[in-house]
């Protein structure tokens, strides 16, 4: 509610009547609240719709006494005194109305949002590799806000504006049916044309959103690119590109604010004709002796009555739209699924080694990326994995967490399938180092802990030194309660890298899988995280992947890599004598050293 | 807020719509036209009543009937010509605000760009402009009218000649104090809320990405419980905020009745003295229900206007920014040139920290120079310095024994070919992205270009090339890059640590296919890898923005002590820890064999 998403075109929903059903099943645990919500409305809005009348009697009242010269002053007071009360109860209920509905949908909107976090930490990586980031939270932030103020505008506009319509119809009849006729006659015409005027200038708006879209677009990348614009004596070219893209949407643009803002001067159109056919017809009643002078204002102000909520409905009507929409996706990614984990037996500890056996695997099931792959692992050894980009190395040390499920194959641990076992049992025998470090927005201390959430303060010390990242914790005035800022940018990048070390240091795994870790720092840091990790890595059974020799040379184990396949292994040695693709790849690393 | 540079903002921001003076103009009529037809309206119903039903004048009544539809329908008509051209109007004023400032931002420098950040430039570029734009749309057919009905209403009223004005005062100042209650009481609420709306978001984002370490650690209760922590926090402030705010609506409703009441009973009383009549009542509270709902407006208006002046002020800064690097009179450079720094010092103004101390080295024909060094030494300073993205703070850098600063900056840059370090692509094909760097560039060229970049994964110069280019990986993009800046002849070719993607095989390739570049012209190459720049002519080993040392690979893996650390860490890596003295020896020999096996070279 707090950031209302900007006016966006009204989605349909594929499927009303199941979003119905949904967002009915959000709403069933507050049948209480709601129907006291439905009757606040209820009272509120008849409250208000009887007043104008009363009011019209007043002025009749007026009218005559100035007619008759003898002004019945005490009918008059009295009268507005019970107006005067019924506004008060009308105004008290009504909020009452929207203090129920602000509880109901905040609740909602609060449980949704954990519901989707909760299914998002539960899902299956391979579910959540479908969805793009962007897609999954602007279901947590947009969607859920409009869902929101769909069910507030749906409880309060429609709801009211619908009771409104009734009881003013009511009211008005009840003074005079042709009256009534003659103002009710122009409402399904304003209906009409309000509908119509939002069909096409949606069209435009939809269009013109495309070329903003567009021209957004062009600007973000021309200023990403402003070195090679200038270094390539682009800018005039770059100016021709905008113009054209800030013209295209401009024609579109016009357009589109000019037939959206017409429907607000028509629905002021039909209210004013109203009001002359008032005006007018009333006067020729009072002249018929048919209805009195005060009429003639209750119907003014009933009139206005009318449009208002008619305008509102076709506003909700859209918004509505758009809540249903946004249920939809909302609920399309609760019902995804979780991660399966069908075993409770526990693995503690790995005895004896690890293999891989005719392992298939593709993201998709005609893309295979790994490819009858088999090796051993023994308890304690490094094993290197080494290929180009894309051949598939980390996908093999995600298989061993079991973040996706082999085609065909085997992995076992001491022989035993670890699909037989608990996924977080076989996880928690696994610490990670990845290129890409993932930190949050916390202190350097609650980083490190992540490892072991019950770490003593000495604990995480410990662990921080042995990974070498006290130095320049400690270097920093805050030490180790220094805040990781939204993009953690505030530490350099090989500093981000020793605290996940620490960090997996603190975790004790018995298991290691180091992932590219140093492939984006400078030397001098890389020697120093070479160090923290060779730390790390004793008497532990590790997974080194790298494209720096350097790093792999010491492993007990070689595996290359190349499009899904082993093509050698062994280690430094044997592949050096075998003189493939591991002994050129070494030879052009290193033959411009020796030129 | 300072009242004169708020003035001089707007002053600035309202240049654009100058040619707009006739729509302007028209606009202003049409607004007065219709809140005129609008507020005649009451006043002829008076009529009606007071006159008309009083002496049971039929004919009367008709022709004031007549009267009135006369007036909404002049009334609808200028409504809908002020939409017509307020819409139009304010869509230019955009469009032309947009491209002041885009065509002032082209022509930023580097120190210009780092100052407001590319980031925040492109906001002002699309986002902000589009807010003013909307809010003097707004401006035209809601804004103006508010004051201008207040105003009409409350001449009408007076017109009346009612003993009644005060309670107009009366209701205004009973909603007033309230309202600004209320909003003094919320409105430090609404930057908690979008801060809390923001952390939302940033949490979501941290559990998103950082899943597979979550899974690893198996953290999913954490997490859902650092999420459960934001998400209380913005359910009880978003109560507390709109709990209060909701009491808005039904209050003013209330209050806007009362007056009514108010109205009818003080009018009842003048009335009986014979000073007023029952139509004049009628109209009396039209019009003072339109003067109350019209102050409000102006009210919500104002609310507004600081939140468009931060937009606004933000988009004069840039087109304010003054350029600190401008063009010199000399608009051509002799053939065969040669660049040279002489005691080049750099650090980014305003701050005392030297990024580059006392630079100096050539650059000509035929010569291979390359940088080397750590993160953060100042490489890729130097060479933004080149094509003059930014200027030097100190020493002078001299094209043909002349001051840089002398040449015309299009003169220099086409002697030039510059790849930064993150290669950038534009959105369109290949081909348009190849004739960037040389545009009347044959399709032969390009693909020779191509070939020399080893690019081997696109299929047809046609081939599409997304925004940032998001349908090639790094690599790939950093070879295209390349290719672009291959494809024309230049005197100098900048690359900034551009191969950092590429594997050792295909930077190898490359390498050699640049071979025949370098013999005509001259290359500055800068790296963090020892084998991308081991067979420069010169290399410069820079630490700390200073030069500790130049010369061959030879030369320095002789007689610097940074050079060979960099060597050792990246080549006869970690004997320390990958194996003890004796048997790093192994590695040594393996190097012999290979410089036997690969021809001598």
């Amino acid at each position: 509610m707090a950031r209302k998403p900007r006016r966006a075109p009204p989605e349909k929903p594929a499927n009303t009547k199941k979003s119905i059903k949904n967002i009915l099943s959000l709403l069933r645990g507050y049948k209480l609240k709601l129907t006291l919500t439905v009757i606040c409305g209820i009272i509120s809005t008849v409250f208000s719709v009887i007043s104008p009348l009363l009011i019209g009697f007043a002025t009749t009242a007026i009218f005559d006494g100035i007619t008759s010269g003898n002004m019945n002053i005490e009918y008059i007071v009295n009268l507005l005194m019970v107006v005067v009360i019924l506004y008060v109860i009308s105004a008290v209920f009504s909020y009452l109305q929207s203090y129920l509905l602000l509880d109901i949908t905040t609740d909602i909107s609060y449980n949704l949002r954990m519901d989707l976090i909760e299914k998002i930490t539960h899902l299956s990586m391979g579910d959540l590799d479908v969805k793009t980031r962007g897609d999954i939270l602007s279901r947590i932030t947009n969607d859920v806000d409009s869902l929101q103020s769909g069910i507030v505008q749906t409880f309060n506009q429609l709801l009211t504006g619908v009771i409104t319509i009734v009881g003013v119809s009511v009211m008005m009849l009840s003074i005079n049916l042709w009256m009534t006729l003659a103002t009710i006659v122009l409402v399904p015409i304003a209906f009409f044309i309000i509908i119509k005027v939002t069909k096409f200038s949606q069209d435009y708006y939809l269009k013109q959103l495309e070329y903003r879209g567009r021209l957004n677009g062009q600007i973000e990348e021309s200023f990403t690119g402003h070195e090679i614009i200038r270094s390539f004596n682009q800018e005039e070219e770059s100016m021709m590109i905008f113009e054209e893209e800030n013209e295209n949407w401009y024609e579109h643009e016009w357009k589109s604010k000019f037939f959206s803002s017409l429907s607000s001067p028509l629905i002021h159109f039909i209210s004013n004709l109203q009001y002359v056919i008032i005006s007018v017809l009333g006067a020729v009643l009072v002249l018929q002796s048919a209805i009195s002078v005060g009429d003639i204002l209750a119907f003014i102000q009933y009139s206005k009555n009318f449009t208002t909520p008619i305008e509102q409905i076709t506003r909700v009507m859209n918004m509505i739209q758009t809540a249903m929409a946004a249920s939809e996706r909302i609920f399309e990614f609760l019902e995804i699924d979780i991660e399966e984990n069908p075993s409770s037996e526990q693995i503690n500890e790995i005895a004896e080694e690890i293999s891989f056996e005719n392992v298939n695997f593709g993201y998709n099931e005609d893309e295979m990326i790994i490819k009858d792959l088999s090796f051993k692992v023994k308890k304690g050894e490094k094993v290197a994995i080494v290929g180009e980009t894309g051949a598939g190395k980390t996908t093999i040390v995600k298989l061993l967490m079991r973040f996706y499920d082999l085609n065909s194959g085997e992995i076992k641990i001491d022989g035993v399938n670890i699909n037989r076992y608990d996924k977080n049992s076989v996880r928690s025998l696994v610490g990670m180092v990845l290129q890409d470090t993932w930190l949050f927005n916390d202190t350097i201390f609650n980083n490190i802990r992540y490892g072991k959430l019950d770490a003593t303060e000495e604990e995480v010390i410990a662990a921080s030194k042995e990974a070498h990242a006290d130095n320049f914790i400690m270097q920093s005035a805050e030490g180790y309660g220094m805040v990781l800022n939204e993009d953690t940018d505030n530490i350099s990048h090989g500093q981000k890298q020793l605290l996940t070390i620490a960090r997996t240091i603190l975790s004790n795994k018995q298991i290691l899988v180091l992932d590219e870790a140093t492939s984006s720092v400078d030397t001098r840091t890389e020697k120093i995280i070479q160090k923290a990790m060779d730390k790390l890595m004793k008497n532990r059974t590790s997974f080194i992947i790298a494209h720096r020799l350097s790093t792999v040379r010491d492993a007990d184990k070689i595996i290359v890599i190349d499009d899904g396949h082993i093509i050698e292994q062994g280690n430094h040695d044997e592949l050096m004598e075998q003189k493939g693709y591991y002994y050129n790849t070494l030879n052009s690393q290193s033959s411009d050293d020796i030129a | 807020m300072n009242l004169t540079k708020t003035l001089k903002t707007i002053g600035k921001l309202i240049k654009p719509l100058k040619k707009s003076i006739i729509p302007l103009f028209l606009i202003f009529l049409f607004l007065v036209i219709d809140v005129y037809c609008n507020l005649t309206l009451p006043s002829y119903t008076a009529d009606i009543v007071d006159i008309g039903i009083q002496n049971t004048d039929f004919n009367y009544i008709i022709s004031v009937g007549t009267m009135m539809m006369a007036m909404v329908l002049i009334g609808v008509l200028s409504t809908i010509g002020l939409s017509y051209f307020s819409s139009k109007v304010s869509a230019a004023y955009g469009r032309d605000l947009r491209k002041i400032s885009y065509d002032k931002i082209l022509k930023f420098s580097n120190f210009e760009l780092n100052k407001i950040s590319r980031a925040s430039l492109i906001t002002r570029n699309t986002n902000d402009v589009y807010q003013i734009q909307i809010f003097l749309g707004l401006f035209f057919t809601t804004i103006l009218f508010s004051p201008i009905l207040g105003i009409g209403s409350i001449i009408k009223a007076l017109e009346l000649g009612t003993n009644l004005m005060w309670i107009i005062a009366v209701t205004f100042a009973a909603l007033i104090i309230p309202f600004i209650i209320i909003f003094v009481k919320t409105v430090p609420y609404f930057s908690i809320m979008q801060e809390l709306t923001d952390k939302i978001n940033q949490t979501s984002r941290e559990i998103l990405i950082g899943m597979p370490v979550i899974k690893a650690f198996i953290r999913q209760d954490y997490e859902e419980e650092r999420f459960e922590e934001t998400n209380e926090d913005f359910r009880s402030v978003n109560l507390k905020v709109f709990r209060t705010l909701l009491v808005l609506l039904p209050g003013m409703t209330l209050l806007l009745n009362v007056m009514i009441v108010l109205i009818l009973y003080f009018g009842a009383y003048d009335a009986i003295r014979g000073e007023i009549l029952t139509g004049t009542i009628i109209a009396f509270i039209q019009y003072a229900t339109q003067i109350v709902m019209a102050f409000l407006m102006m009210g919500g208006f104002l609310v507004m206007t600081p939140r468009i002046l931060v937009s606004g002020r933000r988009v004069a800064e840039v087109i304010n920014t003054e350029i600190s690097i401008t063009d010199g009179p000399i608009d051509k450079i002799d053939d065969n040139p040669t660049i040279e720094f002489k005691g080049v010092t750099y650090s980014f103004p305003g701050s005392e920290k030297e990024i580059l101390k006392d630079i100096s080295f050539k650059l000509e024909k035929g010569k291979t120079t390359a940088i080397i060094g750590g993160t953060g030494s100042g490489k890729s300073t130097i060479l933004n310095l080149i094509p003059r993205l930014q200027d030097v703070s100190g020493g002078e850098i001299l094209i043909n024994d002349k001051n840089i600063k002398e040449y015309k900056l299009s003169a220099i840059r086409d002697r030039i070919s510059y790849a930064p370090q993150k290669a950038i692509l534009f959105e369109g094909t290949i081909r348009s992205n190849m004739l960037i760097g040389k545009a009347d560039a044959s399709d032969e060229e390009i693909k020779e270009a191509l070939n020399m970049a080893e690019v081997d994964f696109i299929e047809s110069l046609d081939d599409e090339v997304s925004q940032g280019a998001s349908n090639f990986s790094g690599g790939q993009k950093q070879r295209l890059q390349l290719a672009r800046s291959i494809i024309a002849v230049r005197d100098f070719y900048l690359f900034d640590d551009c191969f950092s993607a590429l594997d050792m095989n295909t930077e190898a390739k490359v390498k050699g296919n640049l071979k025949s570049l370098s013999e005509n012209s001259s290359m500055l190459i800068v790296s963090q890898r020892i084998s991308t720049i081991m067979d420069a002519d010169e290399i410069i080993v820079l630490d700390e923005g200073r030069i500790i040392d130049k010369g061959s690979h030879d030369y320095l893996s002789e007689n610097c002590n940074i050079y060979r650390e960099i060597v050792s860490s990246q080549i006869e890596q970690s004997k320390e820890f990958l194996y003890d003295g004796g048997e790093s020896s192994n590695f040594i020999i393996d190097t012999d064999y290979i410089r036997k096996t690969s021809g001598g070279k």
